[in-house]
């Protein structure tokens, strides 16, 4: 915790003095003739260092310094791009369709790397208050096995009520089957699952001790396997932000290079 | 660098490796194949072992040995030396990392296509590309028609050279733009701001591109007027001036021999004093006229009406408001001084303008009375004539001495009677030319009056609006109430100006608001 404080008072104090210094140099270099040109290549450099970022991360055995070191200048690097976009805008709003597109693309960059943020700041605490660890990747085998032990409590050659069996068959068979409540366990609520855990808790008027032990068994599954849904709901946010991250900034970049062939082609001194 | 060996309880065959780009099929029933998917996520599973044929000395045939890992299956290789226990084959499962790389793929060709479609297309490409409104002056049928006679493209090519090509000449354009993509050191010219090619094509309409002082350096059209911001061309900016004014390089190279061209920022700091103070321009004009007297002093009549003599009633704004009339003497002198000559005759009165006429008009005075006469309806019009000859000479004595009386009397006091349209005893109404004038005797004997030089405009180079100003009165900016002198230049100082024109005063103080760029003269030929 110590380091993440002295890491980030580093970086803000970095990206702080950046933005000062650059919008100390806008005032004193604005009236440039050239002046879009070259705040428009700095921008574009900047970018492409940004981009480079997820092309460090397929180059694992390059001597390119830690990741985390590169995701640290990313993040700073990323917000202080949004400083050096309004200057080379000069502070005024795009016009014309494409120069809006442009825009948009790199405003839709920026505010999905800020949820990114956000997301990977907020989501894993919320995961490691939750409990339990889960490899993404194993999630549908560890929710196979979970729905596999359900049916041999309820279903199996051993299991001889059919009260249970009903109740399965209809209630809890559909939510063993894959995973549910995304959106509910995003936004942390446990309603679905209390629902569930409840009617379990109903039928046990209608059971004996035996099946009132499969019904408390079948319990903690259904908490496991939520529990495993919500880390996948959370996990999957965490990859999905990234979804729109990384092929808009290629879209931009695409955009980015003919803006950068347009503003040659139609400036003043194309011969 | 030390090994890094796995964890004991490390399980090698269940390891989910995040950058895999496929997974098995069978992985999400918790039993993925041991082979898994190949890189292009095709199924390699085959069986659960590949049967080694061991052969002892002296054997022919050999046995096939069952090489699946852990334990060796109870049935153990078929004959042929195929595995018994074939794996069935699965459907390999893309991971996320190549759902995002397939997104990131559709995106780019997405980018691509839209913009091939939307530059392909001519009729499309000028709307999509234009990084804004073109401004009302070139655009619109008055433009279109401009540009038909001057044979311009009428979109994009009647400015830009690649605004009449496709996106192959746009890139041919870019890459022979100047400066070139990476010639930092000329974006990096503070002094660059020279006309470029483009300029070529603002002067196909603009004929006389260098309107400003002959001894500036040639700035580019678009350095000042920004394109592309709407209906109304973007007005030029004190940074724009600056550039060049604040530029201690650029106004050494402009001055000329003799003359410091000053470095100025803003108005109201470093903008030097009005040259008429600091040179202690003179006004030349001729005619002589005390302002302090006219409106200060106690021997001015009233007006008609009895308003008391002001500014307003000789300094009037012209019809655009901007400027003051001229002063004329019918309009702004009769009322007082009415060229009254006869006391007794209000009716008959000196022609202005000419001396030539005024000595003709004396010289013809017998007629000027008969033709009074006439108009009053005497009797009897001879004596009329003579009594009026009789008193003039009683008066001033002889033709000569009336006539000299006329060109060079300054006396200030006349006849104590009803004169003009005055009454009373007043300052002499018409005491002669002189008062006013400069008469001078010709070479031929006869008085010449010098003509009057009543200069307009003292600022030249600069703009001004009177009617911007009406809500001050004259003398906050004009002194007249303590100038004596003709000669005295009632201008105010630029101090006077910079009160309310600069940031503490609260007006605006741009450089355009008293200035413009475009030397009119110049333009005009």
């Amino acid at each position: 915790m110590k380091r993440f404080r002295r890491q980030f008072f580093l970086g803000m104090l970095a990206l702080i003095a950046a933005t000062m210094a650059a919008l100390w140099l806008h005032k004193r270099f604005c009236a440039l003739p050239d002046y879009a040109f070259l705040t428009g290549w700095i921008l574009f450099a900047v970018m492409l260092v940004l981009t480079f970022f997820n092309a460090r991360k397929k180059l694992p055995f390059l001597a390119l310094g830690k990741a985390e070191t590169w995701l640290q200048i990313h993040i700073y690097l990323g917000f202080f791009t949004v400083v050096l976009f309004l200057i080379h805008l000069n502070f005024r709003a795009p016009h014309g369709w494409f120069e809006i597109t442009l825009a948009w693309l790199f405003a839709l960059v920026s505010a999905s790397g800020v949820v990114g943020l956000f997301f990977s700041r907020t989501l894993p605490r919320r995961l490691a208050t939750r409990g339990g660890e889960a490899i993404f990747e194993k999630i549908p085998a560890l929710r196979h096995a979970l729905k596999t032990g359900a049916e041999n409590l309820a279903l199996g050659k051993e299991a001889k009520s059919p009260v249970i069996a009903e109740f399965y068959t209809r209630q809890l068979a559909p939510f063993f089957e894959g995973p549910k409540n995304f959106w509910l366990h995003t936004f942390e609520s446990r309603r679905p699952v209390s629902a569930l855990l409840a009617e379990l808790d109903d039928l046990r008027r209608f059971t004996n001790e035996a099946e009132r032990a499969t019904l408390d068994k079948l319990a903690a599954l259904v908490r496991q396997k939520d529990g495993l849904d919500y880390h996948r709901a959370l996990q999957l946010t965490l990859k999905l932000w990234l979804f729109v991250h990384i092929p808009l900034t290629y879209g931009l970049l695409v955009f980015t290079v003919l803006h950068i062939v347009l503003v040659f082609g139609f400036s003043g001194g194309v011969q | 660098m030390s090994e890094q060996l796995p964890a004991p309880d490390f399980d090698a065959q269940n390891y989910a490796r995040p950058n895999q780009n496929w997974v098995c099929g069978h992985a999400c029933e918790g039993q993925p194949c041991r082979h898994g998917p190949d890189s292009k996520g095709r199924c390699r599973a085959t069986a659960e072992c590949k049967p080694v044929l061991e052969t002892k000395p002296g054997e022919t045939k050999g046995r096939w040995r069952c090489t699946r890992p852990g334990e060796p299956c109870e049935s153990g290789p078929m004959p042929d030396g195929s595995c018994c226990r074939p794996i069935s084959k699965c459907s390999p499962v893309p991971t996320l990392r190549v759902w995002r790389r397939r997104a990131t793929l559709a995106v780019i060709a997405a980018s691509f296509a839209v913009l091939l479609v939307l530059l392909g297309n001519p009729s499309w490409r000028n709307n999509f590309i234009s990084p804004g409104e073109i401004s009302s002056a070139h655009s619109g049928e008055a433009f279109a028609a401009l540009a038909a006679t001057n044979r311009l493209n009428q979109n994009c090519g009647a400015c830009h050279v690649a605004g009449n090509s496709g996106p192959n000449g746009m890139v041919k354009a870019a890459l022979s733009a100047e400066p070139g993509f990476f010639e930092f050191n000329k974006f990096l010219d503070a002094h660059a701001a020279a006309p470029t090619a483009i300029d070529g094509s603002c002067e196909q309409c603009h004929v006389a591109h260098n309107f400003h002082q002959p001894n500036a350096a040639a700035v580019s059209c678009a350095f000042c007027h920004a394109e592309h911001q709407g209906k109304l061309m973007a007005a030029a900016t004190d940074a724009d001036c600056v550039f060049c004014h604040g530029d201690t390089v650029k106004m050494a190279a402009a001055s000329t021999a003799g003359s410091v061209v000053p470095v100025i920022h803003h108005f109201a700091e470093d903008h030097p004093q009005f040259r008429f103070i600091t040179e202690k321009w003179r006004d030349p004009d001729t005619l002589k006229f005390n302002h302090a007297l006219h409106l200060m002093g106690a021997t001015i009549p009233n007006l008609p009406g009895g308003a008391k003599l002001d500014c307003a009633f000789c300094h009037q704004l012209d019809a655009a408001g901007a400027f003051m009339k001229p002063v004329a003497f019918e309009n702004n002198c009769r009322v007082c001084h009415s060229l009254q000559f006869d006391p007794e005759t209000p009716q008959l009165q000196l022609p202005h303008g000419s001396a030539e006429f005024v000595t003709a008009f004396l010289r013809s005075l017998p007629k000027q009375y008969a033709d009074l006469a006439a108009k009053k309806n005497q009797p009897d019009a001879n004596t009329y004539v003579q009594q009026k000859l009789v008193a003039l000479r009683t008066q001033f004595g002889s033709g000569d001495d009336l006539e000299r009386r006329i060109f060079f009397s300054t006396e200030t006091f006349g006849p104590d009677t009803q004169v003009g349209t005055l009454s009373g005893s007043t300052r002499a109404l018409f005491p002669g030319c002189e008062l006013c004038h400069e008469v001078k005797s010709s070479e031929a004997g006869s008085p010449a009056i010098t003509k009057p030089i009543m200069l307009e405009r003292w600022l030249a180079q600069a703009k001004f609006n009177h009617a911007k100003h009406a809500n001050i009165s004259c003398g906050q900016c004009h002194d007249a109430v303590h100038s004596k002198d003709t000669a005295d230049i009632l201008l105010p100082a630029k101090e006077t100006c910079a009160t309310c024109h600069s940031p503490r005063g609260g007006v605006v103080d741009t450089c355009a608001t008293c200035h413009t760029y475009h030397n009119a003269a110049v333009a005009a030929r």
